[in-house]
């Protein structure tokens, strides 16, 4: 039954398509059929209603399935011309370069091929004089039917030349007649377009001004300079509803106000114009910047909240930071950088060398909303959280921990759009990052050479009180035998010399004594100094390391 | 069809002489079959940004479904223009971009668009040469811009 009747429906569907295609035909023979694409709109239309390879608003538009755009189906079949294949048109949608395929022509919906067919149109033939303006829609039927200056078969016996139908009653007009004026030879048919457009010397009477004008100017004379035709005053755009005769015109427009304010006022609209647009891209670009910075501040905050404690219990980091930042030749302002942000600790450059992936990324989003500066909604800046990958987006840090370097050339001029803005930022942010690499890379070898010279240092020293001690303890033993001969010389001639003896040996007993302490705090030394090489590289604070580093520094 | 790509071309002419991008101006439309625009580039140290550059634009009668050809032109008196360098802009105007060949255009782009890439294609170059064997290709090229096959080296300008 329904199979039955679809069979039907699509029986009638192309009788009728095969009719209107006869119709079609036979007045393409005098006619050439509308080309709907060169139409002229009365009426401003929508810019939806579009058509984006012919700008023209939609001439039996189609869609594409695929990714839904609409196009003329003229439009869309000549972009496709040598992509057509057999299984019907395809090819890449001009706007989006999906594959796609011609859709069915039930898939355009029925409510925006009414919209394109109520839009009003001038007749195709205005500029040869028809006034009428029709629905787009009903433009074929104006033509086939009522257009009086479509042409149709002449009347006349015999005759089968075209003639507008406006004349066609007056009989057969195909003979030979000459311009009254300029004597040139032609059709009648022809002679009243010759008139209108062509005669360089036929002269009409203006009805209303009286004045004689080219008949081929007559049309620019009514919209142009006829005196007696009445225009609005040049103040109208802001107020004023006087009309009057052109020859009057000038007359009001001394005396009126509006007009002498109105080319003032114009430019001053022109000009607010200009720089609405101009602050519009300015603040487009602010706004790039800005969820930029968040970004960038979201990544800095972590890592505040989490090393915040250590640093600030750990005092010794911040006078070697700013002995590090003096010595670059960072500029003055550099440690206020730091203290610019909320939790106020002093950064060292060297707390940031922990691995991207560490940081806790749940924490991201809520960091950038609370850093985002001027309200911008969080969905935006965790859209551009997103489009920073952690690693581009770290290294950004580093922007800000070594401000001596240029800074990136993100804010020049206009972009053509946010993306393209976002591109450059992100290009000058790679630079900066392989900058700073660099940087930290050379840092680190001249941390671990410090180092190294330190404990060079302290071996020479060790080694010298080492020589010493050893000819100390030389001559304590010349003194200790010498003692000793003397004593066993004179051990029996006196008491006086015994008792005497005995002093001189508790004497060289205290000095034996005090070279072997001596011996004992430098064995003591030794071993811090080896303890500070094992730690040196997470840095150590004992007293020698604090002495000699003000050295170290110097070399650094 | 010469009807629609003249439709089109009057539009986008009447479009054009309204508010243009900054940096994009229309010169002159003799008719709508060749247009001039001038381009400066306002973002990029090595166009000085009151340096502009002459561009013309060729319509054919099958605009918009084929691609205009667009060159820029030197100018030797006054106004004098000269031809941006750029890796993929050769001395003599031709301009390599995938845009403008026939595999890259697409029907709906249009002047502003295509003065638009140029632009960011400009005001994004860092390196001041001409493309490998510019010397050989402007002594021996005769061919019409369309009818070069450009090998698209570096897609990344
Ligand atoms: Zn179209
Ligand atoms: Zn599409
Ligand atoms: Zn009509
Ligand atoms: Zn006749
Ligand atoms: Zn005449
Ligand atoms: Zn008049
Ligand atoms: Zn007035």
């Amino acid at each position: 039954m329904t199979l039955r009747g679809m069979r039907r429906l699509e029986a009638r569907r192309q009788m009728e398509e095969s009719n209107f295609l006869l119709s079609k035909a036979r007045s393409q023979n005098l006619n050439p059929p509308v080309d709907f694409r060169l139409l002229d709109y009365v009426t401003a239309y929508d810019d939806n209603l579009m058509c984006a390879i012919c700008r023209c608003p939609f001439v039996d538009p189609v869609v594409l399935a695929e990714c839904d755009h609409y196009f003329c189906r003229d439009c869309i079949r000549q972009s496709w011309g040598s992509t057509y294949s057999p299984s019907g048109p395809r090819g890449d949608c001009p706007q989006c370069r999906t594959p796609a395929r011609l859709g069915t022509r039930s898939a355009t919906s029925k409510i925006l091929v009414n919209i394109l067919d109520d839009l009003l149109v001038k007749c195709p033939k205005h500029e040869e004089g028809c006034p009428v303006s029709v629905k787009r829609g009903e433009v074929e039927d104006h033509m086939n039917i009522y257009c009086g200056y479509a042409y149709q078969e002449c009347a006349g016996e015999r005759c089968e030349l075209p003639v507008r139908r406006k004349d066609a009653d007056q009989g057969c007009l195909h003979f030979g007649v000459s311009c009254f004026d300029c004597h040139e030879t032609m059709q009648k048919s022809t002679l009243e377009n010759h008139w209108r457009s062509e005669c360089a010397v036929r002269r009409v009477t203006c009805p209303r001004c009286n004045m004689h004008v080219l008949s081929k100017d007559l049309d620019s004379h009514n919209s142009e300079t006829c005196e007696a035709v009445s225009i609005p005053c040049p103040g109208a755009s802001i107020g004023c509803t006087s009309r009057s005769k052109r020859s009057q015109a000038q007359t009001h427009a001394k005396s009126c106000t509006f007009a002498k304010l109105a080319p003032v006022i114009s430019s001053q609209k022109s000009r607010m114009d200009e720089q609405e647009a101009a602050q519009k891209l300015l603040s487009r670009k602010l706004e790039v910047l800005e969820t930029g910075f968040g970004v960038m501040q979201g990544i800095l905050y972590p890592k505040v909240s989490v090393e915040a404690d250590d640093l600030a219990a750990d005092e010794s980091r911040i006078p070697f930071l700013d002995n590090s930042a003096s010595e670059r030749t960072l500029p003055p302002h550099h440690p206020r950088m730091f203290s610019g942000d909320s939790s106020g600790n002093a950064l060292s450059p060297f707390d940031f060398p922990v691995p991207p992936t560490s940081r806790p990324s749940s924490a991201a989003p809520g960091v950038a909303r609370r850093a985002s500066p001027i309200g911008l909604p969080p969905s935006e800046s965790a859209a551009a959280l997103r489009q920073h990958d952690p690693i581009e987006a770290y290294n950004t840090n580093y922007d800000l921990a070594s401000p001596g370097l240029p800074p990136p050339s993100t804010s020049g001029g206009p972009y053509v759009s946010p993306l393209h803005h976002l591109l450059s930022m992100h290009e000058s942010l790679r630079d900066e990052m392989s900058r700073v690499n660099s940087a930290l890379q050379e840092l680190d070898g001249r941390h671990s050479m410090q180092t190294l010279n330190e404990n060079l240092r302290t071996r020479e020293e060790i080694s010298y009180l080492g020589a010493q001690l050893a000819g100390l303890s030389r001559q304590v033993h010349w003194l200790t035998s010498t003692q000793l001969q003397r004593q066993s010389r004179s051990a029996t001639p006196s008491a006086v010399a015994g008792s005497s003896s005995e002093m001189a040996g508790t004497s060289v007993e205290a000095a034996v004594n005090a070279v072997s302490t001596a011996a004992t705090a430098l064995r003591g030394a030794a071993r811090m100094v080896s303890v500070g090489q094992g730690q040196s590289s997470s840095g150590s604070h004992g007293p020698m390391r604090r002495e000699n580093s003000a050295e170290g520094r110097t070399k650094l | 069809m010469a009807g629609m790509s003249g439709k089109r071309l009057q539009k986008e002419l009447a479009k054009i002489q309204g508010v243009l991008p900054p940096g994009i101006t229309l010169v002159s439309a003799p008719d709508l079959q060749t247009w001039h625009m001038d381009l400066r580039i306002l973002d990029n140290p090595l166009y000085p940004p009151h340096d502009h550059y002459r561009l013309k634009f060729s319509f054919s009668k099958n605009y918009p479904i084929e691609a205009p050809e667009v060159v820029f032109l030197r100018l030797t008196t006054d106004p004098r223009r000269d031809i941006p360098i750029h890796p993929h802009i050769y001395s003599n105007g031709i301009i390599c971009l995938d845009l403008l060949d026939a595999q890259g255009w697409s029907p709906v782009h249009n002047v502003e668009s295509i003065c638009i890439s140029i632009q960011s294609m400009l005001a994004s170059n860092t390196k001041d040469e001409r493309p490998p064997g510019d010397a050989e290709f402007v002594r021996s090229n005769r061919a019409r811009p369309r009818d070069i096959n450009f090998l698209y080296h570096d897609p990344s300008v």
